[in-house]
Parts: structure tokens; C-alpha cells; sequence
């Protein structure tokens, strides 16, 4: 079956299956930053943006895409550089297999919460596991980011 | 699972008609069991196109749409407001905000799931279910229904009651499912207890209420005795997550905190 979507700005075409995903969709066709980790739902290295707010890709039936916009790192890239500055400064970054999925969820975080607390990053990027790191200097990267600090 | 067809529903008549051509065919919700089970569908019927994802809020009540996302519900300002916010409290629980963002409300509720965080507080309140073709049925009855339904849930109606929440998930890490969850409301000297994740579905404690709601103002003592009566008349099972006996014991501790916690507000 055909779908048809916006990938990171460009309108894309996609001959998929009823029942395939859009992670493997993405991953089939070279956006390899989606990362396929738990494949059920459960550690977030598979988020991308589904009109600007975070999903999981590794749960969403690709033609359910029809219409919509998707973004992934390779579409935003400045921002994700700038992400990535704040990581690398709190030497937050170990493998970088959760990095991708953690960073779009920062920066959707960025843009739906006004001046987030503590608590409520600490509740927005929970469902992004990482299994190197211990969260503290992902935690630290991503308040400096969200609060735009130097 | 296995799925030959995918149809987007142009209309609720189209959604029934093509439910009720194949008795594999499914309705999606936010689709997260489709990796999950271990079974085959004919077709996956999708209810995307039909402005299923809207939340109106009238005078006295809350029209949550079937198709609403759980991070939109958890949200919403008047879902906020609903008994202190403890709907939001509860759905905020639920995996990450990515997870809430596929997961709908019409999706949990239509498939009683025995874990859900959602369905026991609701359990709590005026909860009417509204289905395709012409049904409507309170969420209690719904839940203690056997079989599966060929009607289509189209939204979920929250009769609007001042009151106040609680409510407490118990789980081993914040991503695990519940080893039980409870909830308590409180309006005016009536009280409301449900427990789910027991670990079969979301019940009302009603020998519990009813020994309640009968006490002249009520305090440390009766609540002590309304929790030990959902510990003792509430079934509860052994899994890998709780025994039975450390279930009992949760229901007891925190229906009894969630009443104390809710005494003293009138909403």
C-alpha cells in the first residue's frame, strides 16, 4: 500500500506493508538515527516527531502516517547540533545509541512546556532510557539547553 | 500479529460496516498491542479521519472523543480540574510522554485492560460509554460485561462533580506495570473506592463504601476498618510482580491513606 507523508520537510512516497512500522519504514530508506532498541514500546530510542510532538516509531503503523509530518534528527539538524554542545559539556554522552531519541525529546520539551521545572523535565524524558549514563548529566545538558543557558 | 488489509474509516458507519464483515477485523485505538499479540487480523480498521480526538467541555460535563491521545487528556485544562486533578496525576504515570502520545483513551477503555492506570480512577466517577451504532451503558457495567462487542466506542462522558482525587500506583520502577493501583474520591461525606491491577481489573470496594457511607462522620477509625474490608472482600492474585498477601496488604495501606487524604476536602 502507498503512503504519503512529509519527512523532515520533503513530501515522501512509500510503498509499505498493512502491518509494518514506521521505525523500520525510516530505517529502510537510510534514516538510520532512528535507533531500533527495545522494539516494544518501552525505551524511547526510536522517537521521532509526529507533527512536532514526540512518538515512538517502533509502535506506529507507517500508512497511520498518511498526511502528517515526521521529523527526525536529520531534519533539524542546527538545532540538534546545539543539543548536542550542551551534551558534550556535561559529558553526557557515553555509546550515543539513546542520544537521537533523547534529543528529540528535549527539543519537543523546549516547545511545549513553559519554563518546565525540574520535575516536569525530569517527567517529560522519562519514558528515554539509557543504559551507559545514569541520567545525571543528561538531566544537566537538557535543563541548560530548555533554559537556554551558556 | 499478522494483518492482510488496513482500511482508514471514511465514516462510524464505514468503521461498523467493515468491523462486522470479518470477525478478525479490529478497531485500532492508539495501536500499541498490534506488535504485542499473538494473533492474525483480516483488517485493522483505523478511526484516525474521524474527528474522534476532540474533548468538549460543557457545563456538566466532559466528552473525551475515542480517539483523544492520552498526553492531550492528561493536559487539557478541564481534565485538570476534575477532583484535583487526579485523572492527570494518574494518566501522567503511564510510560513516557511518547507512549501517551499514540495510547488513547477509547483504545484503554474499550479494551478493559486489568493494568490500566486510567480506567480505576475513572471507575470513581459518572462515566457513561457511548458506542456506534446507538448504545450507551455506564463504565461499570461496561467493565463487568463478558465477550467481546461489535459496537464501536466513540467517546467517553465525565459527569462534572465537585470533589476531590487520589490516587497511588504501586510498581516496581516508573515504567512497570502496577502491582495494584487505587483510587478514592470524596464529595460531601460520600466516598468512592476502586482498586485495579489486583492483578484482575478495576472493581469498586462496595462493602467498603457502603460500610462508609452509612458512618456519621467518619474518621481514623472507620477508615482503618472501610480499607481492612477492600483488603478482605477484593479478590487478589499471585504474580511475578506481588503475592496475593502483599497485595492485600497495599489495598489496605493505601485505601486508608487515600481516605485520610480526602476527608478533609469538601472539593
Amino acid at each position: 500500500m502507498k503512503v504519503k507523508f512529509i519527512l523532515n520537510g520533503r513530501n515522501r512516497s512509500f510503498e509499505v506493508k498493512p502491518g509494518e512500522f514506521l521505525l523500520d519504514t525510516l530505517r529502510k530508506n537510510a534514516i538510520t538515527s532512528v535507533k531500533n532498541g527495545c522494539n516494544e514500546s518501552s525505551c524511547g530510542a526510536c522517537s521521532v516527531l509526529l507533527d512536532g510532538k514526540p512518538i515512538l516509531s517502533c509502535s506506529l503503523l507507517t500508512l497511520r502516517v498518511e498526511g502528517h509530518r515526521i521529523t527526525t534528527v536529520e531534519g533539524i539538524q542546527e538545532e540538534i547540533e546545539l543539543i548536542s554542545h550542551y551534551f558534550g559539556d556535561e559529558g553526557a554522552d557515553q555509546c550515543g545509541f539513546c542520544n537521537s531519541g533523547l534529543a528529540l525529546t528535549a527539543y519537543a520539551l523546549k516547545r511545549e512546556l513553559v519554563n518546565p521545572t525540574d520535575e516536569d523535565i525530569k517527567k517529560y524524558v522519562v519514558g528515554n532510557l539509557c543504559r551507559c549514563s545514569g541520567y545525571q548529566a543528561q538531566f544537566e545538558a537538557i535543563k541548560r539547553y530548555v533554559r537556554n543557558e551558556k | 500479529m499478522e494483518i492482510k488489509h488496513f482500511h482508514r474509516a471514511t465514516s462510524l458507519q464505514d468503521a461498523h460496516e467493515t468491523l462486522l464483515q470479518d470477525p478478525s477485523n479490529i478497531v485500532l485505538g492508539g495501536g500499541l498491542w498490534v506488535k504485542k499479540v499473538n494473533a492474525s487480523a483480516n483488517t485493522l480498521i483505523d478511526l484516525s479521519d474521524l474527528k474522534l480526538d476532540q474533548i468538549k467541555d460543557t457545563h456538566n460535563q466532559l466528552e473525551i472523543g475515542a480517539m483523544v491521545n492520552l498526553r492531550d487528556f492528561e493536559t487539557h485544562p478541564a481534565v485538570k480540574s476534575i477532583n484535583g486533578g487526579f485523572l492527570s496525576h494518574a494518566v501522567s504515570q503511564i510510560m513516557g510522554v511518547a507512549f501517551r502520545r499514540l495510547a488513547t483513551v477509547g483504545g484503554t477503555v474499550a479494551g478493559r485492560f486489568a493494568f490500566s492506570d486510567l480506567l480505576t480512577p475513572l471507575l470513581t466517577l459518572d462515566v457513561t460509554l457511548v458506542f456506534f451504532p446507538k448504545k450507551e451503558i455506564s463504565l461499570e457495567q461496561y467493565l463487568n460485561a463478558k465477550g467481546k462487542t461489535t459496537d464501536i466506542l466513540t467517546s467517553i462522558i465525565i459527569k462534572k462533580e465537585p470533589g476531590i482525587g487520589y490516587f497511588k500506583k504501586v510498581s516496581n520502577t516508573v515504567l512497570d506495570f502496577a502491582i495494584l493501583n487505587i483510587a478514592v474520591t470524596h464529595f460531601k461525606g460520600k466516598y468512592v473506592i476502586a482498586v485495579g491491577a489486583r492483578p484482575a481489573g478495576s472493581v469498586l470496594a462496595l462493602k467498603a463504601m457502603d460500610y462508609l457511607n452509612t458512618q456519621k462522620n467518619p474518621g481514623l477509625a472507620e477508615f482503618e476498618k472501610a480499607a481492612e474490608l477492600t483488603s478482605e472482600a477484593l479478590g487478589f492474585l499471585t504474580t511475578s510482580t506481588g503475592s496475593e498477601s502483599y497485595r492485600k496488604s497495599l489495598a489496605r495501606t493505601y485505601v486508608r491513606r487515600g481516605l485520610e487524604e480526602v476527608a478533609h476536602h469538601e472539593g
